[in-house]
């Protein structure tokens, strides 16, 4: 059973030797002898991104997967209450896709899209509080993990029940085309809630009102430990769409900057009044469903194969190739995010408990 | 002004409340071109048009879910079980979604679920039920329950301006049945009373010997029976019209008690686990002291609503029933 | 101050996790999320990184250690802490400690006073050894022990026959309905009361109505100082309704004083029903743990033990004084005690014994007392009288095929009986090494549980201590024992061949039998006694030959 370690967060991941582009002469990094190109599988989407804005997806992607490792460790001392759940090796469906929304736009993530929601603006110590369930958390204690929304930042919180997410967000689409705001909603499902009948019905509401609203189809391999092969007759979630009469696109899920084109595609088409797209991310889950559990279901060669394909990693290549970053740039991030990360957590850990009475309020709104 | 019919007075509340909120929406299968099945809505399409009378795939899943999250951004929306038995079909989005999300996470959810419940129409059992039960349960919701013309439109209009999920279940046997005249609020001359609040019962008619508590249809059949058993039996009911089934209103419940110190819970559910139940409970528990008899339940009994009308006669309370328990418990 | 390391929750359903090794140990350095053991879980297993710097002062659960979740496993301090400083609960829970069993076994009595009554005695009654003295004790002590605090109470104990000792006694302190008021709680009171053993159960519904009417109505009727048993009823059940004290009172206001309904007083307190008579203090259970004697009379007539202010000191009895304090008041509320009173002629015995007795000694490596000559008569005797060697099961006589001797060793604190099994089947130099064997080892706590069990006949030897003769309590399930007086030398007068009368001085001893005149009565005990006294005074004792 593979075992479940905690790795110590200080060291950042070495950059392999590979590199893209040609002469980016005056960057230190390619002062050494230039590399081999690097498989066509390695190779990112074209983007329409800026430098800066890809650093950006760097260090968003670097985030979660930094914020989760920590929630990893408190995890495994005890300090988080309940499940915990992780989207290592999805962090580019997530970062990539929020990343292609506009403010005024709304989104609904589920429990492995901290990515989003880092990109949205929420902070890994109100994550860390909905994990700890301390009184300070978005939710004061009243719920944990990602279950939590905040209108301001576009955010609607999902119920564990998948599925029923679509609906509700075709419905925000609705008002927001109601109330002339030109919004876009954006929401994600996995392949195990692509079964359920609220899918369907929150799809074909969508397209049926047309509605700006946008679905990620998370296609990650695993519903817990059923694997897509007893999920579905089809190998392809996309196909779906053309029950709907909408677009249905497919993306490598691993691809941060493929994942932010598609996205945006689609946005902008809704946004223009071409009603709802459904997009499925092929991609992998490279952990259990959650902390507790170690997944010893998944044959290993299916996590050696997709740990090559680790979306952190590829990135990392792609900028170091392309010499939008240097290796001390990329190390920077990195330090730079875990030093926030334990003042965050120190922050998490020091907060207090909600108060018992809290318990009874808030039933309803006044 | 003209007395109006219960089913008239609820299309003129949400007629009033689109006119003067623009928040306010209905969704729903076949409200908008055809205006529903009763009617309820004819007309509102041609006078709001189709975005604001939408009519929709027959989804109540996604119904409600859309309605929650229109409901989170600041609209008002209302949708329309054709038939309130339908209702379950959104079971997962009421009692996880919208019943919770304030308690959650703070945001409020202001929709309003609404349409025909109850039998005597030889409905049989898909289109008779009275599910109000099912939702007792749920933290967060509200559920509203009228009897009379005035309530169906003065609690609408409640339902819609209320900041919580409001469950709204109008009894399809009243729709034609009764008359009666509207508040003369919104009725033309520009005042604005406000409307009657949720969570308050209303006293139908006073009395001295014993209390029926009740709601919806079942109040008419209450009322029926005072007059019954007041020239043959000499016995003076009180009639407290519940109105709104949750949140109960207590201290009204209680303060009958105190006055006849007997009480029958009568409702048109089957009778386990029933509203009447949670009446009769918080009676024992806080009114023990005023009682001078157990509390009675006049309820359904626990079988799915039958179609023939021998069965269905069997089935639902009526006036013999009632005045014959009423006897029985009036002599204890 | 430390920083606890627990034990975490990898699940939601986990309630524990198995260490299997330690990366770390106590005095090395280590890094905040360093990894510091690795544990196995039903679902999974994982390394488990430090939640903070400094040095591992203390590790609490070693390798192979299964632990509930959250529970401290280790600390890490600064260099130079002690351990201990880290807050928290320690570790594993620690063993209750065991009830100071001795390894005697419990005496006898207990082996009896398990909660069958007048049966066979249980073999399962003490277990083994050491546990023995707390487990047995614990059956006839746990169960009991609340039915003797309800007895306590003051409370009828258990009625019925020989389900004694764990007979499930009274349901409780009479739950006595809080009266409405004065005149209507004392008149429930007084019918409550009147009941035999307050069974609420038994009321119907009738009667119920009938008293209490409804919340209302009692209400009112505390408040006028209403008696409801005076207001006609006309409510279902003839009940007083609410109509019914109304009009009541209105005929009260309107109507002139005698039919003023004085408040029925309330019966005079029966004799410590509820409580106990006034200046007892508190009582505490009697004999916490001790089974209730089967068929106490009842009628709850109670002396308490010590008054308020006495000058008394309190210690709480040790568990063979428990054991043996229920047995007896078991045996006698048993058995039909009868004691008869012969006095034997025990020269020959002590002249045979006199001379056997330093060969017997040096031969056998053990004393030659009287004892063995006694159970050797005894053995005879019984043979002969077998219904002297039985027990009583309800209508049925269970005559006992073996012959098994307790005797009656006294250990200081208390009294155990031993028993020699199968003692017909010994001879003397058996018996009196077997009863030597038996008494020592009772003395120095080294008997078996199942020595003092499965006695079919008891000797007790109060002479030892000087006694002339006494009256023993029967050993239940036996139907007899035979108490032994003080040997000794007494004047005596004999006839001589001629027929004359003279004074002798002859080694005399009084035995005396107590019988259980259910089965036994006075002529099968004194035929038995004059076989016994046939034997000690006429027996040769021949097989003591080899000794002299």
């Amino acid at each position: 059973m593979p075992k479940t370690t905690s790795t110590s967060p200080a060291a950042p991941a070495k950059p392999r030797r590979a590199a893209t582009a040609p002469a980016k002469a005056n960057t230190k990094a390619n002062a050494k002898a230039k590399p081999p190109r690097p498989p066509a599988a390695d190779r990112l989407a074209a983007t329409e991104l800026t430098p800066a804005q890809q650093l950006d997806l760097y260090r968003f992607m670097k985030l979660n997967r930094m914020v989760e490792e920590r929630l990893g460790n408190l995890y495994r001392q005890g300090k988080v209450v309940g499940g915990l759940y992780s989207s290592r090796g999805q962090e580019a469906t997530s970062v990539g896709s929020a990343y292609a929304l506009a403010p005024q736009d709304f989104m609904g993530p589920l429990i492995r899209n901290l990515g989003s929601m880092l990109v949205r603006g929420v902070k890994p110590r109100e994550v860390m509080m909905q994990y700890m369930a301390k009184g300070g958390s978005p939710t004061g204690g009243k719920d944990g993990n990602t279950h939590f929304g905040d209108l301001e930042r576009g955010l609607v919180a999902p119920i564990s029940m998948l599925g029923a997410l679509i609906p509700v967000m075709a419905g925000v689409a609705l008002a927001g085309r109601m109330q002339g705001r030109g919004l876009v909603a954006l929401t994600y499902i996995g392949d195990g809630g692509t079964s359920t009948g609220d899918f369907h019905e929150g799809l074909n509401l969508a397209a049926v009102l047309a509605v700006p609203l946008v679905v990620i189809a998370e296609h990650n391999g695993y519903a817990y430990s059923t694997p897509t092969s007893r999920q579905m007759r089809i190998q392809d979630i996309a196909v779906r769409a053309a029950a709907y009469g909408i677009p249905g696109e497919i993306v490598d899920g691993n691809d941060v900057l493929a994942v932010h084109a598609v996205t945006r595609r689609a946005v902008e088409r809704a946004r223009a009044g071409g009603g709802p797209t459904l997009i499925e991310a092929k991609t992998f889950r490279m952990k259990g469903h959650a902390e507790h559990d170690d997944a010893g279901y998944v044959p290993p060669e299916l996590f050696e194969q997709w740990r090559g394909r680790d979306p952190i990693e590829r990135f990392e290549r792609h900028l170091l190739g392309g010499g939008l970053a240097g290796e001390a740039e990329l190390a920077a991030i990195a330090a730079a995010i875990d030093a926030e990360l334990v003042a965050e957590m120190d922050f998490a850990l020091a907060s207090p408990m909600p108060p018992p009475e809290r318990a009874l309020e808030g039933v309803y709104a006044t | 002004m003209t007395a109006v019919t219960y089913l008239e007075a609820i299309r003129q509340a949400l007629w009033e409340e689109m006119e003067s909120d623009s928040r306010v929406f209905l969704l729903g299968q076949d409200v908008g071109i055809y205006g529903g099945p009763f009617r309820v809505t004819a007309g509102l399409l041609d006078h709001f048009g189709p975005e604001r009378v939408i009519d929709t795939p027959i989804s109540e899943s996604a119904m409600v879910g859309a309605a929650i999250g229109a409901a989170m951004l600041g609209m008002r929306p209302v949708v329309e079980m054709q038939f309130i038995d339908f209702i379950s079909c959104a079971f997962n989005q009421i009692i996880n979604f919208a019943g919770p999300n304030h308690y959650r996470w703070g945001q409020r959810v202001p929709l309003v679920i609404r349409g025909p419940s109850g039998g005597n129409v030889h409905g049989s059992a898909f289109h008779s039920q009275n599910p109000e039960s099912y939702f007792q349960h749920t933290p967060g919701l509200k559920i509203v329950a009228p009897a009379t013309v005035a309530d169906a439109y003065g609690l609408l209009k409640a339902a819609i301006r209320d900041p919580n999920p409001v469950l709204f279940f109008e009894h399809k046997y009243l729709y034609r049945r009764i008359k009666g005249e509207l508040p003369a609020a919104n009725g033309g001359d520009g005042g604005s009373e406000a409307p009657p609040a949720l969570g308050r019962a209303r006293l139908a008619r006073p009395g001295r010997d014993l209390s029926i508590i009740t709601y919806g249809a079942m109040l008419h059949v209450a009322l029926e029976a005072a007059e019954r058993l007041a020239a043959e039996a000499g016995i003076d009911l009180e009639v407290l019209d519940l109105r709104t089934v949750k949140p109960l209103d207590e201290a009204a419940i209680l303060a009958t008690v105190r006055k006849t110190n007997k009480v029958l819970v009568l409702t048109e559910e089957q009778l386990s686990g029933s509203v009447a139940g949670e009446v009769a409970a918080r009676i024992a528990e806080r009114g023990f002291a005023w009682l001078d008899g157990p509390v009675h339940r006049l309820c359904c009994p626990d079988t799915p609503v039958p179609y023939s009308p021998t069965l269905e006669e069997a089935y639902l309370p009526n006036v013999d029933k009632l005045v014959a328990r009423v006897r029985e418990l009036a002599s204890y | 101050m430390a920083t606890e390391v627990v034990m975490p929750q990898m699940g939601e359903s986990i309630a524990e996790g198995t260490i299997t090794k330690w990366l770390v140990k106590v005095g090395d350095k280590v890094e905040r999320d360093q990894p510091l053991f690795e544990i196995s879980t039903d679902k999974v297993d994982a390394e488990i990184p430090s939640p903070a710097a400094g040095v591992l002062i203390e590790i609490r659960n070693q390798e192979g250690e299964t632990v509930p979740v959250n529970q401290v496993v280790a600390s890490i301090g600064a260099v130079g802490e002690a351990a201990g400083a880290a807050g928290g609960d320690g570790g594993g829970a620690a063993a209750a400690p065991e009830p100071p069993a001795a390894p005697e076994a419990p005496a006898a009595p207990a082996a009896t006073a398990t909660p069958d009554g007048g049966g066979a005695p249980t073999p399962a009654a003490p277990a083994t050894g050491k546990a023995a003295g707390g487990a047995a004790a614990a059956p006839a002590g746990t169960a009991p022990a609340a039915e003797a605090t309800q007895a306590a109470a003051g409370e009828e104990t258990a009625n019925g026959a020989a389900s004694g000792a764990a007979a499930p006694a009274a349901i409780g302190p009479r739950r006595v309905p809080a009266p409405a008021g004065g005149a209507d709680g004392a008149a429930a009171v007084a019918a409550g009361s009147a009941g035999a053993d307050g069974e609420l159960a038994e009321d119907t519904e009738d009667e119920r109505l009938r008293r209490f009417s409804s919340p209302l109505v009692r209400s009112i009727a505390a408040k006028e100082g209403v008696d409801l048993q005076l207001v006609e009823g006309t409510g279902a059940h003839g009940r007083v309704t609410k109509g019914d004290i109304l009009g009541f009172l209105e005929q009260r206001r309107t109507a002139p004083p005698p039919a003023r309904p004085a408040a029925v007083p309330p019966p005079p307190a029966a004799p410590s029903l509820t409580t106990a008579p006034p200046p007892a203090p508190p009582q505490k259970p009697p004999a916490a743990g001790a089974p209730a004697p089967a068929s106490r009379p009842t009628g709850g007539f109670h002396v308490p033990a010590y008054f308020e202010g006495e000058n008394v000191e309190i210690e709480p009895m040790s568990k063979i004084r428990q054991i043996t304090a229920a047995h007896m008041v078991y045996s006698k509320a048993t058995s039909a005690h009868v004691t008869t009173i012969f006095d034997f002629d025990m020269s020959r015995v002590a002249r045979a014994r006199a001379r056997a007795k330093e060969g017997f000694a040096r031969k056998e490596g053990t004393k030659l007392t009287f004892m063995p000559f006694i159970f050797k008569a005894v053995v005879n005797a019984l043979k002969a009288h077998r219904k002297v060697n039985a027990a009583i099961d309800g209508t049925n006589i269970v005559y006992k095929r073996d012959i098994n001797l307790g005797m009656a060793v006294d250990l200081g604190h208390g009294l155990i009986v031993p028993v020699i099994k199968h003692a017909d089947l010994l001879n003397l130099v058996g018996l009196a090494k077997a009863a030597n064997d038996l008494a020592e080892r009772a003395r120095s706590k080294k008997l078996k549980p199942e020595e003092a069990q499965g006695g079919t006949f008891t000797i007790t030897n109060p002479g030892v201590f000087g006694s002339l003769f006494g009256t023993p309590i029967i050993n239940q399930p036996q139907v007899a024992i035979l108490g032994v007086g003080a040997i000794e030398k007494r004047p005596v007068v004999v006839e001589d061949e001629l027929g004359n009368d003279m004074l002798a001085i002859r080694t005399r001893c009084y035995f005396g039998i107590t019988y259980d005149h259910r089965l036994v009565d006075g002529a099968d005990a004194d035929r038995f006694m004059n076989d016994l006294k046939k034997t000690l005074e006429t027996d040769t004792w021949t097989e003591l030959e080899p000794y002299a």
